[in-house]
Parts: structure tokens; sequence; C-alpha cells
């Protein structure tokens, strides 16, 4: 089983420190999307583990050897670059076929092999073109086989559906793991998509400020937050944020958001006293139009369909502003908005972030 | 080994500055000398010497002023030309495009050769341009060989050879300008001239600086067009600087004198071309932003 | 400027007309100085009408010369098989060593690089007499001095500068990608060099070689320093010939017709790549 390690990489261009640090590993068969906005160094980290770039320190280790010295030609891996990176002057199916032939295999072989990939990938009619003549998604699958083809322990792509039209996309983002299963290398697939990378990590990495600020199980990531600017990249819309402060009380601790008094569970008496900031998902507000025991009066200031949900536009009591999702359906019961409406929280799924880190106050069980 | 690779690549390039620059230093060291091949004996060191005998010499002046006169020459008139000609054809019209390709062959041919051309066309005896000046009522026209045309005839040769590098230059300016502003000049009825000065120059500016400059650097060093058509003469009619130094050197053998004229020159043109590199290191940055 | 008068479109007719025949005259009158005979020459007036003759064409090709006071050996052909060899030699060279080069200037940033092309760049405008002078001298004591290794490697100053300045800007518009998804796959850096470098930047090879042909063909004054009569190419050996043949104005007329034709087919078969080659040469660098 080939695995691929990255230790301490890092990474400087001039005065910046692009990876600071950065660690992880990849098992065979299993895909790790590293996520984070653009600038973050998610491409150069790709480009040191193929070889093109040189780390200024850390290793890269490819099934048990340090490759960090090797040229990219020795490496086995194979990468799908963002912009296609296609050979202009070659036709697609000398492109698909480039890794191949680098391996010296004898042409029979390649002509099946490449005829066989470019099938899986639904390209095989376009074989004889040249790259100008092909659409993005043609370029952006020739680029995937000629990054497979060859069957590499590593495969490196770099936010290979970037460039892709939105339907293609979505296709794409159905079609790919099940691809990926059936080649079993170790896979790094870069995106700033927080959906593509729930869709196709078994882990993600999310890459901030040269390091790796949470490594967790897509689940993990969304409802285990390790700080705030993980839990704001996840989620849309984006998650709410209320400063507040926990209480000890005589039932336990709670916290008073929006004007109410909510009870915690007690595993949160460790934080109690500290000024934080609570984190509520727009999913786990409820809104109704008639007012349940403790619910919170809110103006319903707008009401906007998003696909076959609704995303409605909340002034809390003291003016807080916060956005709910809810069904299409429940959505028609509120109109445009205009109008006083009552929510609930769910206790449980409140986030704590620390107000001056940022990081995430998680419960402790005793 | 993946580090060196850069430094083994550019190593043939590495050697041709190593060429150029030997013998560079070398003429700066002998313009130092009193140094005549035809005399090893008297050979030594004789600081700026040299030097300091131009100021009082008038063979130098003449040749400062010749070579001087010789580019400001060529320059204005080229630049005046060139700029006439990209006007005209700066429609891409298959008439325009065909022709500006066929004003591309006098820039193509080894000026030493048109100079002999126009020799050719010259002389007084059988020389079509001779012959058609004298219907004018100029006989015995002596062209290059009478001392008061003499810079006219080289200036023309030069003329008819490196036009066309301004016309190509400033045509292709021409063609690259934004339509913008002259479309919204033509709607507001803003009159052809106002447009021209006021716009389209000083849009062209960075071409023509460009054109400019290349060719006075090129035009003071003149040496095939005045060698072939007069070895500078008549008498130090038309001694230009390169001119002076290789008979110095080949016909005086005085390599002290050869070296510190060219010194000289290489100084003139080091200032000028110095203006000029960091003029056309914006512009191709400029260029680069734009493409 | 979408509507012209009919006025202005004939006068801009003419005044191209006048262009044209002002810059294509003189190349034209010699073609025609050459197929006449030294009497017809020297008739006056000049006419356009004359029974062409090929007679100095053969007198050069054949290297006889038939005058009145005897025969004179021409060796004018020896002269164009040195340009052609000098010109191809050191085109052949410069793009051997200038094409490297220049994808390293393009590809690495490393300050010998900026050293190298900063000095180049400087000697573009000095005088090539300050470097010739002493070189002579040099040659001599290496007894480089007339011999075609000595020129080809002379050429190099005008073909090397040359070829790095355009290469050079043709190798930095290919996306580095490219070359990394090639190793990538499994080549090495040769093989990206010759297989995607090159062939992407063929336009440029070919704009810089052919623009170096045509400079190192029209050069004059190494030649006339450097060598003497027998390695001479066509630019000083024309000179030579005007003051040795004298009279004989339709073998000189043949001569230089002989001498700038390749340069002026060359540059009619391939203006594309010329204009860019000169306008990227001075404008992109």
């Amino acid at each position: 089983m080939v695995r691929l390690d990255l230790k301490n990489l890092a990474k400087s261009f001039k005065a910046t420190k692009i990876l600071d640090d950065v660690s992880l590993s990849v098992e065979a068969g299993e895909i790790v999307a590293v996520l984070g906005p653009s600038g973050t160094g998610k491409t150069v980290l790709l480009r040191i583990v193929a070889g093109v770039e040189d780390p200024d320190g850390g290793n890269v280790i490819i099934d048990g050897e340090d490759m960090t010295d090797v040229a990219p030609d020795r490496r086995g891996v194979g990468m799908a670059f963002q912009n296609f990176a296609l050979f202009p002057h070659l036709t697609t199916f000398d492109n698909i076929a480039s890794p191949l032939s680098a391996r010296r295999i004898p042409q029979d072989q390649v002509v099946q092999r490449v005829k066989s990939i470019a099938h899986m990938l639904k390209i095989d009619h376009v074989l004889g073109h040249a790259p100008r003549e092909l659409s993005n998604g043609q370029k952006q699958r020739t680029a995937l086989a000629r990054a497979l083809v060859a069957a590499p322990k590593v495969l490196l792509l770099d936010d290979p559906l970037r460039n892709v039209d939105a339907k293609l996309r979505y296709e794409m983002r159905l079609e790919l793991p099940r691809l990926l299963r059936t080649f079993d290398a170790a896979v790094i697939y870069v995106t700033q998509d927080y959906k593509e990378a729930m869709a196709l990590g078994d882990h993600i990495a999310v890459l901030r400020g040269g390091r790796i600020e949470q490594w967790a199980p897509p689940s993990t990531v969304y409802r285990e937050p390790a700080s705030i600017d993980v839990a704001r990249l996840f989620g849309d819309p984006t998650i709410n944020l209320l400063p507040c402060r926990l209480d000890r009380d005589g039932n336990g601790v709670s916290v008073k958001l929006l004007g109410r008094n909510v009870a915690l569970s007690p595993a949160y008496t460790h934080a109690a006293g500290r000024e934080l900031i609570a984190g509520l998902r727009p999913e786990h507000i409820t809104v109704d139009d008639a007012s349940v025991r403790d619910a919170i009066p809110f103006a319903l200031e707008a009401v906007m369909p998003v696909n076959v949900r609704s995303v409605l536009y909340l002034r809390g009591p003291a003016g807080e502003e916060l956005l709910a999702t809810v069904g299409e359906t429940e959505a028609a019961r509120f109109g445009r908005g205009h109008r006083q409406v009552w929510g609930a929280l769910v206790p449980s799924e409140i986030l704590f972030f620390d107000a001056g880190s940022g990081r995430r106050v998680a419960p402790q069980a005793d | 080994m993946r580090g060196a690779l850069p430094y083994v690549l550019s190593l043939p390039a590495l050697l041709v500055c190593v060429g150029i620059l030997i013998p560079f230093f070398t003429a700066m060291y002998y313009s130092l000398l009193r140094f005549r091949l035809s005399l090893p004996m008297m050979k030594g060191f004789i600081w700026f010497d040299n030097y300091i005998a131009f100021l009082s010499d008038a063979a130098f002046w003449n040749t400062v002023s010749i070579s001087l006169t010789y580019a400001f020459l060529t320059v204005v008139i080229e630049l005046v030309l060139g700029l006439g000609i990209a006007l005209l054809l700066v429609r891409p019209t298959r008439l325009n495009n065909a022709a500006s390709i066929l004003l591309l062959l006098p820039l193509m041919t080894a000026p030493a050769l048109a100079a002999l051309m126009w020799k050719l066309m010259t002389n007084p005896n059988f020389g079509i341009l001779s012959y058609l000046v004298s219907l004018a009522g100029l006989t015995d026209f002596r062209w290059a060989s009478d001392p008061k045309t003499a810079l006219l005839t080289v200036t023309l040769v030069d003329v008819w050879v490196y036009t066309p590098f301004i016309m190509i230059l400033l045509l292709a300016g021409l063609r690259s300008l934004p339509k913008q502003p002259f479309e919204a000049a033509s709607l507001d009825g803003v009159p052809r001239s106002f447009v021209f000065f006021r716009i389209t120059l000083p849009m062209l500016m960075p071409y023509i600086i460009t054109a400019t400059l290349f060719r006075l650097l090129d035009s003071i060093q003149q040496f095939d067009i005045i060698y072939s058509m007069t070895q500078g003469g008549p008498g130090d009619r038309l001694m230009v600087f390169q001119v002076q130094a290789y008979l110095e050197f080949f016909q005086y053998t005085n390599v002290g004198r050869s070296a510190a004229l060219m010194i000289v020159l290489w100084a003139i043109t080091y200032g000028l071309s110095n203006i000029f590199i960091k003029h056309w290191l914006k512009l191709r940055e400029r260029a680069r932003s734009l493409a | 400027m979408e509507r012209m008068s009919r006025f202005e479109r004939a006068l801009r007719g003419v005044l191209i007309a006048l262009v044209l025949v002002f810059f294509l005259f003189p190349i034209f009158w010699i073609l025609l100085m050459s197929l006449q005979t030294n009497d017809q020459i020297l008739r006056i007036p000049p006419s356009l009408l004359f029974e062409p003759t090929l007679t100095n064409y053969a007198a050069l090709l054949t290297g006889r010369l038939e005058t009145a006071a005897g025969n004179l050996d021409i060796a004018f052909m020896r002269n164009l098989g040195n340009s052609l060899l000098l010109s191809i030699c050191a085109v052949l060279l410069s793009l051997a060593l200038g094409v490297p080069a220049a994808y390293a200037f393009a590809r690495f940033k490393f300050r010998l690089g900026e050293n190298i092309a900063f000095t180049l760049l400087s000697f573009r405008f000095a005088p090539p007499l300050l470097v010739l002078l002493p070189l002579s001298l040099y040659f001599k004591q290496l007894g480089l001095t007339d011999t075609y290794v000595g020129l080809v490697w002379v050429y190099q100053l005008i073909c090397l500068p040359l070829i790095l300045w355009i290469v050079r800007g043709y190798f930095e518009d290919i996306s580095p990608d490219i070359e990394h998804a090639y190793r990538i796959a499994g080549h090495s850096w040769w093989q990206s060099f010759r297989r995607i470098a090159i062939p992407l930047a063929k336009p440029g090879i070919a704009a810089a070689g052919l623009l170096a042909f045509i400079f190192a063909w029209n050069n004059f004054v190494f030649a006339l320093i450097l060598a003497s009569a027998d390695k001479q190419p066509v630019t000083v050996g024309a000179l030579a010939f005007v003051t040795a043949s004298g009279i004989q104005y339709g073998q000189i007329a043949a001569a230089i017709v002989l001498s700038v034709t390749p340069t002026l087919a060359l540059a009619l078969y391939a203006q594309r790549y010329l204009v860019e080659g000169l306008s990227l040469g001075a404008v992109k660098g």
C-alpha cells in the first residue's frame, strides 16, 4: 500500500511564508481534499509534491522513499493542472499517451490503455483532435486522463473543476470519486469550494496562513470546526456569529443569546466566565409563525429563495442580524417577509469559539 | 546538478560576452598609449595625452562635426519620411500591405552594396541620376566626388536604406493605438490636424523615441555606406568617427589614436544609449502588460 | 477616417506610388544595368528599351572576363560562396549556442543571466571598431586572421545577441505549466526542451535565424578587417571588384544583383517573420 507523507514542508517567496510547517499523510485509495482561499499556497503544495518546485524545508516521502531531491520525471506522480496545461502541438491521444511513452511502453499497449481511459472519461471521440478544438470540459478530462493513464501511485488534482461549467462540474463531482477509487492512488485534491471538498474528500485539510488549521473527515470539519475561520468556510449561507458569555448559574451553565437564557450541557462548565462568540448555523434556527414557549421574536426582513431552500433575513430583539434557512414549502408561509416571526435555537448545535483566538471551545466530558 | 543547468546553458553566451569585453578593455588600455605599429619601439604609456591632443586637433573636431551633422540630418529626414509613409499606409488594405512589404527591400540590402548601387547611379558618365539631374539644368553634378554635395549624397543613400526601419516601427505603433479616442474625435467633428498633433503624435511618442534613438545611435557610427562610397573623401569631407578610426589604424597604423577615437565615440553612444535603454525597458514592460 | 474624398484617395495613391518608385527604383535600375553591355550602359540618354544580354552573368559565373585589354579572372563566385558559407555557419552556430541560453534566461532567474543580458544589450550600440581593431591584433597573434573559423566566431557578435533577444521572449510566452506537465509525465529536462519548448518557440527561432542570416550576410566591416581576398564575402568583394574591373559596369551591376538577391528573396519569402523579429527586437526586446 503506497503512502504519501508530507513532513514539515516550508516554502517562502521573498518575505512571505507561503507554507509554514505543513504535514499530512495520504493512504493509497484515499482522497485528501486541501481547502483554502486562493493564494494560500495550495498550488505551491502540489508543485512541491510533484517536484517542480523545491521546498525550503521538509520532506516529501512516497512509498517510504524520500523524494524531496528527486526530479519530477522520476517521482511517478500524476498531476492535473487547473488550466489544463495540455501540449498544444500534440493531439489529444498524444497528450494522454505522454506518460506512457515516457515509460517506454510498447506502442500497442499504449494505444490500448489510452483508448480505455479515454472511454472511461468519455473523450474517446475526440482523441484525434488538437487541444484548441476541445471544449473546456473535454480539456479537463484530457488532463485527467493524462494524469491517470500511467496508474500513478500519487495523484495530484489542482482544482480540476474550476474552469468547467456548472453543470459539468456537478456531474464530475459525482463521477470523480467513483473513477478515482478504481485507481487506488493516494490523491490530493485541491479546491476552493467547500462543497467539493466535502463531497470528494475522505479527509479535509484546511490550509490557512501557510498552516493546516484542521485535519478531519468532512462531517467532523462541519460539525466541529477548529476555529471561526473554518466554521465560516463551511456552510452556505455562512454561520451566524454572536458575541456572548457563558454564565454559571444554579442549574449548570447557560448563555444569554438574543435576550433569552439558553441552558447548555454541563460539559461547557469549564468555559464559564470567558468572552466567547457563539456560532449558530442557519439550518439550526427554527422559524415559525406562532409563538411557542421561550421562542424569540424576530423581525423577518426578507425571504430569498435559493434552490430548494429559502434564506430568511432576521433581525433579533436587540437588532442582531441573523440568517436562517427553511425548506421551500415552509418558506411559502412567510411570503415576502416584513412581519414578525418566532424562532428557536437548538442548544446542542450551538458552537462556541474563544473571542480572542477564534479557536473553538469544545465541550469537555468528564 | 539541477542548479548548474542555467549556467551550463548560458556558457556560450558568456564566452561571447568575454570575447567582447576583452578587446574592449584592451582598446581602453591602448587609448592611453603612444602606440604605432610601424614604430614599435616608441610604444609607451602616455595617460590621456591622446585625448588632450584631440582637443586641439582640427581633424578631430572635423570628425565630430561631420558625424553629428550626418546623424542629425539622416535621423530627422528618416523620421519625417518614415512617419509620413506610415501614415499613408496605416489602413490595412491589400495594396498598403503589399507596399509595406516591398518597402522592406532597401532595408534588407547590405548598406555597403546600397552605396555601390548609388555610386553607379550617380556616376557622372552614365549614371541615371546624373542624367536626370542634368535635365533639370544641373550639368556636371558631381555627387559624392564634390565636397559640396558629398554629404547630401551619402545622406540620400542612408535615407534610402534606413527609412523603412522607422516606417515599420511607426506603422506597428500606429496600428496598435486604441481606436476609441479617434472614433470619439471624429464623432465630435474635431479637425484632422488637431487629431494628428494632439492625439496621434503624443500616443505615438514612445515608438518615435525608440525609433529615433535607435537610428541616432547607429547613424553616428555609420561606416559601411561612407566607406564604400568615398572612404571618407573627398578630402576629409566625410570623415566620420569610424571611418577616421579605420584609417588611423590601417593607413597610419596609429593604434593609440584610433583606440582613443573609438573610446570617445563609445562614450557618446554609451551616454545616449543609457537614456534609451531605461526608456526602452519601460516601453517593453508596457507592451508586456498590455499583451 | 471612414470616408475619403475621391481627391484624397487619388492623392494617397499618387504619394504611395512616388514612395514606391523612390525605394524600388535603384534595385530595378541596377537589374537593368546588369542586363546591358557596356556600350548600352554608356549610351546617353539612357533608355528603358534595349536588347537584354546575359553575358555579364555568364562572365561572373564562369569567372572569366573578356575585356579589350585582355582576359581577367574574376573570383566573384568565390565571394558569393564565402558569404553563403559564413552566414550559414554563423547562424547555425548562434542558434546552437543562443537558443539554450535564451531558454536559460527565460526560465531561470539567475544573476549571471541578468549580467550577460545587460552586457550584450549595452554593447548593441557600441561602435564595432572599438572591439574589432584590438581584436584584429589578437587574431594575428592567435593565427585566426583570414580563417573561416575566426570569422564565424566573430560573426557571433552580431548573431548571438539577436537570437538571445528574440527567442527569449518566445520562450517566456510559453506557460511553464506545460513544461511542468511534460516533466511530471516522466520526461527529462532535455526531452522537455527538445519536444515542448523548441517546437512551441519555433516561429521565434525561425524569425531570429532569418534575421541573423540577413545581418550576417550584409555585414561589411567585420570581413573588411579580418579577412583577406579569398575569404571575403560579397559585401567586401563587390567593392574590390569595382576597383579591380574599373570599366566593366555591366558586370559590377550583375555582381551587385547576385549579392543582394539572396537577402531580398529571403525578405520577401519570410517577411512576416522579419517584421515581427524587427519590431520585437526594437520594441518588445
